[in-house]
């Protein structure tokens, strides 16, 4: 290993340096990892043989725990049928057969401890039943499904995580890692990914549908980007579960911003947010029409 | 160009093979098990949504669409790139072949781990054998006593299988359980292996010294010799994992941590699956054989045929096919 290192008196490692102060003079701050920063969201995006490009939403520390206590109730629960077979099975016999259920007891701690998730996860490719409840799935950095080694190394690395107690560091890493990985992912190369299921939802229509005069404020051709139409788009799908007041005081942020850039104005932000909506909408399928 | 669909033209148009895929995916069975034209069919579907995929970003179609066609996607790459989670044959190679390779390629953390172990081992050995002072110590009385009780009748009684069998079911959940904490917490830059080692190692070490001041030397070693080979062994090895994988920590060689956790990994994957297994074995002497009433002659014969076994398996084992391998390529 030693040798291979550049000895500090010859000529390469000055070059080297040379070219290293070059570049911390002329490159923006990178940070830590060197690596681009990735966008702060939960999605990871993964890069098929087709070249298609598809993102996972990586599974957060709640629904993570969610799975964990059901995991760890469907564990003691197969403990205690154990626990009641090997006792229904003592009453009659003599002391010999005592101890060996409760060597079965043990041994059966022993595979619900370090098995139970190597085991779901290897035969359901990562999912165990407390995952496949809440939608999750265990799969490598790649998107590919787990492999029995990787499943062994995660979850070995529980013993770890759980240090000092009730998965504190674990929870910790997890925080510090832009993908919710703790220490068992880190080292298996693993994620935790949502499955939920979306569901294809009709586009939101207006209610009451937009008159002619309220529409003809508006520009044909809108002024706005296609960020900007999806923030309004994901905006109008949650109006109706969030309290009015609430729908209001968020559309009151950017409706300003858009009326004064399509020269128009409004009584309610939430409406007019809905009718440049509508707008842009219309002007589409008009085009396709 | 071709002229651009609205969204509901769109998805009224591919909705029926979005159903058909999601469908056939169900809740992600392996494909292997389904016949052969359910299988292409996947595939083709699963080509055509990745088109459809790209269509729905290009053409800023809503953002639940997109959700939608991005969670159809990753679950039907899932299953279609699905590889074989668990080979058998694979499984047999690392007993008879890779466990032992990755032990040798990485001796090092297996000396280190070896000192670690075996010189506290000694110091309680011998400090217990001195004084009780050191052992008390150490451990409290009442376990040290507990010790010497249990090693002061022989093995002419023996034990039977019943008991055996309950013997065996605590040294799995125990001994297993030690190994995989030593290994494990090895990733917290090693420490949690050091200490396991050290703590391990001087524990039996106070323990053995302190029964044979107690008198009953003969008898500790006796039923310790059968299984020792395999489990000190197999704790050493996976404490070595767990150092290894500390210090991969440490030392990146020019990657970033997780990179250089990364490509030890699967060497240590390797050792910890042979140490496991390795403790199988010996739970299985430990509950069944060390406590027999076989005669102590035999015991240490048995247990020099062991040792060895071990030692010839973990240095030998696999080199063959690295000959056959160097031979065909000059």
């Amino acid at each position: 290993m030693l040798k291979s290192r550049p000895s500090s008196d010859g000529g390469a490692a000055t070059i080297q340096d040379s070219r290293r102060s070059f570049a911390r003079a002329h490159a923006p701050p990178m940070t830590k990892r060197d690596a681009p920063r990735e966008p702060l969201d939960t999605t990871t995006e993964i890069e098929t043989p087709e070249h298609v490009r598809f993102r996972y939403h990586v599974a957060g520390p709640a629904n993570r725990a969610l799975a964990y206590l059901l995991d760890l109730l469907l564990r003691g629960g197969v403990l205690m049928v154990f626990g009641l077979l090997a006792a229904l099975g003592g009453i009659n016999a003599g002391e010999a057969t005592k101890a060996a259920h409760g060597g079965v007891i043990l041994l059966a701690l022993f595979v619900l401890e370090w098995g139970y998730y190597v085991f779901f996860e290897t035969i359901w490719s990562g999912r165990t039943p407390g995952k496949r409840v809440f939608h999750l799935r265990v799969v490598t950095e790649g998107g590919h499904p787990l492999r029995f080694g990787d499943s062994l190394l995660r979850n070995l690395l529980r013993a770890a995580d759980f240090l000092p107690g009730a998965y504190a560091v674990g929870l910790l890493v997890m925080g510090r890692d832009a993908r919710f990985r703790r220490l068992g992912d880190l080292a298996a190369g693993t994620i935790v990914v949502t499955e939920a299921r979306h569901a294809v939802t009709a586009r939101s229509r207006l209610d009451p549908p937009p008159t002619a005069a309220e529409l003809r404020g508006l520009p044909q051709r809108l002024p706005l980007s296609g960020e900007e139409l999806d923030a309004i788009d994901l905006f109008l799908r949650r109006v109706g579960r969030l309290a009015p007041a609430r729908e209001e005081e968020l559309a009151e942020m950017v409706a300003p911003l858009f009326a004064r850039r399509v020269g128009g104005r409004y009584k309610s932000a939430t409406r007019f947010l809905g009718l440049l909506h509508h707008r842009a909408h219309e002007h589409r399928e008009k085009k396709s029409g | 160009m071709t002229t651009q669909r609205s969204q509901d033209e769109f998805v009224a148009s591919r909705k029926r093979d979005w159903d058909e895929l999601d469908a056939l995916l169900g809740t992600g069975e392996p494909l292997h098990l389904k016949d052969g034209a359910t299988i292409s069919r996947v595939a083709a579907l699963y080509r055509s949504l990745c088109t459809d995929l790209m269509r729905s970003r290009a053409a800023r179609y809503t953002v639940d669409l997109a959700s939608y066609l991005d969670a159809l996607a990753g679950r039907a790459h899932a299953t279609l790139y699905g590889a074989q989670p668990f080979h058998m044959p694979s499984l047999v190679a690392l007993f008879r072949r890779d466990f032992p390779r990755a032990l040798r390629a990485n001796w090092r953390p297996f000396a280190v781990a070896c000192a670690l172990f075996f010189v506290p081992f000694l110091i309680g050995l011998l400090g217990a054998l001195g004084s009780d002072e050191l052992a008390l110590k150490v451990l409290p009385g009442s376990v040290l006593e507990g010790m010497a009780n249990a090693y002061s009748k022989g093995f002419d009684a023996g034990r039977d299988a019943g008991a055996g069998a309950g013997m065996a079911g605590f040294y799995v959940y125990n001994n297993v359980g030690i190994a995989f904490r030593c290994f494990a917490t090895g990733i917290l830059f090693g420490t949690g292996s050091l200490f396991f080692l050290l703590y391990n190692g001087l524990y039996t070490g106070v323990v053995a010294g302190y029964v044979m001041s107690a008198g009953h030397g003969a008898n500790i070693w006796t039923f310790m010799c059968g299984h020792a080979p395999f489990e000190l062994t197999a704790i050493v090895i996976a404490g070595g994992a767990g150092l290894q994988m500390g210090y991969s920590l440490v030392d990146t060689g020019g990657l970033t941590r997780t990179g250089s956790l990364r490509r030890a990994a699967p060497a240590i994957t390797r050792q910890i699956l042979g140490a496991g297994m390795m403790l199988l074995i010996a739970a299985l002497i430990e509950g069944f054989w060390s406590p027999s009433s076989a005669p102590a002659p035999l015991k240490w014969a048995v247990s020099f045929v062991f040792t060895t076994l071990v030692v010839l398996y973990l240095a030998l084992a696999g080199r063959g096919a690295d000959r056959r391998r160097e031979s065909a390529s000059p």
